[in-house]
């Protein structure tokens, strides 16, 4: 979209009629008997040659300085590449570029698992001719990519990292809750303690007294609603009552605490994917389509900050320029 | 020498006096024939050598007897005045298109020096008045050839400028005359009817001899002049005019229009009037306008 920019490029053609026009209007030479000829309106005559070249100099680069800012213009500048996901195998990583003899291409760690986004956002940045390599725990994507380069993917699924994770049990039942978070399978661990820390992701407030002012939890499972009686008329989906507060998002049900597994395993699903978000799939090692056609990603720039300085220096020059020239 | 090549020797000669004698000498004897008439004839009185005095007329045996140089003033019979008219307006800067560093000022200059040179040779008293921007400069008239280099020195000195004096200037200075002159005027004649034309046909009334010597170049005659180049009057506002094929016969008939009018008005009132081309050679120039004749019997050349 922005390389349309370009096509403005002819309006460099008005300084440089402007500056010829105007040496025209000043020039007359004298004629004794021009009383005999007839009166010549201001129609200029036309011919090719300019005043204030300096001027016009600054002008038109000026001109053309805006029309590339504006068309923002990416240098093909990265050749061979490898794109590793960030917490890929360095072994596995090893083996695939021996495989694809791209021992000698220049490697890059991207930022985050969603590989297909960031080399669809920099496309611009490839030569046309570069080879690449997607190696790692690569997030599928929800349609086949199409690209203008062709790339060669190969992903490894990682096992999930294992993690800890603190709950903070207010009231008598902590034996119980302790069981129902052993029950949960997965590399999650749980633990649960008396009091709430800094690490304290959920709040189980299992007790009819009225929580210290200073406690706070990103998630409060509220089994007792006599502390919170305004929890009775909130909004509430599928039984379940939620309000967001100052101490934290607060929910309740009926249902708390589950006394089934089914209740458990939607109780925690709908907790984890609501506060620790999804997880993508790893995606298959099929090629993303190949089409020269496909449209190029939004994000440039690179030459942004080194036009911005020059576009400045040129209007800064044009006005001083300007302003001497001025009699 | 090429009839060309005078007029830009003439041109490009930066002292005047070396050009008056160089134009005169090709002209020979036939202009000036009373040149000697009333020198040494009446003896008058002897007055010290001046530069610029004839040797012949220098007294050598009282030269050797006093070891000074002095020379025989003669009584003179004529009490003609010749006075020399230069149109110094800015128009007058017209250059020729042809020859580089010709104008019709120095053309002037030269032909108004050289019926200066002729006048004082023939013992005659001359005079110059200068018509340059708005003023008129007046040098009295009288003879020798002191008298001549102070119009020379004039004459070289003026640069053209402005337009034409007011009617009533041009009368204050042009008040002589009670003897009979003749009145040399060098002009482009552009402007017809002007303060110049009027006091002309004046002085003309009084019975003076006025010569009227139209300067003008090739191109304005055969209308001639860049197309691509946009042209001002010197002497009108900024205006532009514009040359091209298409106006050329209107430029040509507006011009002949106005000169056949300037013609006409001499010849109505007897006035010699002479048009040339600054690029002729100045000496043909010259025996052309002061050997025109006039009407009436009686005129000096």
């Amino acid at each position: 979209m922005n390389s349309l920019w370009w096509w403005a490029l002819p309006v460099l053609i008005l300084p440089i009629l402007w500056h010829r026009q105007k040496r025209e209007q000043t020039k007359a030479v004298p004629l004794a008997t021009a009383r005999f000829l007839p009166p010549s309106s201001p129609v200029q005559l036309r011919v090719w040659r300019w005043q204030d070249l300096f001027l016009l100099l600054l002008r038109c680069l000026l001109l053309a300085t805006l029309i590339a800012w504006l068309a923002d213009p990416v240098l093909p500048w990265r050749g061979d590449s490898v794109l590793v996901v960030p917490g890929a195998d360095p072994a596995f990583v090893a083996k695939q570029l021996r495989d694809a003899g791209l021992t000698e291409a220049r490697r890059i760690d991207l930022p985050n698992r969603d590989a297909y986004r960031w080399l669809h956002e920099h496309e611009r940045e490839f030569d046309p001719q570069a080879r690449l390599l997607l190696v790692g725990d690569v997030a599928m994507p929800a349609v086949l990519p199409r690209l203008q380069h062709a790339v060669v993917v190969r992903a490894q699924a990682l096992p999930v990292a294992a993690s800890e994770h603190h709950v903070a049990v207010y009231g008598q039942r902590i034996e119980e809750w302790r069981k129902l978070f052993a029950a949960i399978e997965g590399p999650q661990r749980y633990v649960l303690d008396a009091q709430a820390g800094l690490r304290t992701e959920l709040v189980i407030w299992d007790t009819p007294q009225t929580p210290p002012p200073g406690l706070r939890a990103p998630l409060w499972w509220v089994v007792d609603t006599s502390a919170f009686p305004e929890l009775e008329k909130t909004p509430q989906v599928d039984g379940l009552h939620y309000l967001d507060t100052p101490r934290g998002r607060l929910w309740n049900a009926a249902w708390l605490p589950p006394r089934d597994a089914g209740a458990v395993r939607t109780l925690f699903e709908t907790w984890r994917r609501l506060h620790a978000g999804v997880s993508p799939h790893t995606a298959p090692p099929q090629a993303p389509l190949v089409d020269a056609r496909t449209p190029a990603g939004p994000v440039g720039g690179a030459l942004r900050d080194a036009l911005s300085a020059a576009l400045l220096v040129l209007f800064a020059l044009e006005r001083i320029a300007t302003h001497v020239r001025r009699p | 020498m090429s009839v060309l090549a005078s007029a830009a020797l003439a041109a490009h000669t930066g002292k005047l006096d070396l050009a008056i004698r160089h134009v005169l000498a090709g002209l020979g004897h036939g202009i000036h024939a009373g040149r000697e008439r009333g020198a040494g004839v009446e003896f008058s009185e002897y007055r010290a050598y001046a530069p610029g005095d004839e040797w012949r007329r220098v007294d050598w045996k009282l030269m050797a007897r006093a070891d000074r140089y002095y020379v025989r003033e003669a009584e003179r019979d004529s009490h003609v005045a010749v006075w020399l008219v230069l149109d110094a307006t800015a128009s007058m800067l017209e250059p020729s298109r042809s020859v580089e560093g010709l104008d019709k000022l120095g053309m002037a200059r030269l032909l108004l020096g050289c019926a200066g040179a002729i006048a004082q040779r023939q013992g005659d008293a001359f005079g110059l008045l200068i018509c340059q921007g708005e003023r008129a400069h007046f040098t009295p008239a009288a003879r020798g050839p002191r008298q001549l280099q102070r119009v020379l020195a004039q004459l070289e000195r003026v640069d053209a400028a402005g337009t034409l004096p007011a009617a009533e200037v041009l009368r204050a200075s042009l008040h002589f005359a009670r003897a009979p002159s003749v009145i040399c005027v060098a002009s482009d004649f552009l402007d017809w009817p002007s303060p110049l034309s009027e006091a002309m046909l004046r002085l003309r009334g009084m019975r003076h001899d006025v010569r009227a010597l139209c300067l003008q170049t090739e191109a304005e005659i055969a209308a001639d002049f860049d197309a691509a180049t946009a042209w001002r009057d010197p002497e009108g506002d900024n205006r532009l005019f514009r040359f091209g094929r298409d106006v050329r016969a209107g430029y040509a008939h507006r011009r002949d229009e106005h000169f056949d009018m300037v013609a006409r008005a001499c010849r109505a009132h007897d006035i010699p009037y002479v048009a040339a081309a600054i690029e002729r050679a100045p000496g043909e120039t010259l025996r052309t306008w002061l050997q025109a004749k006039r009407k009436a019997p009686g005129g000096r050349p």
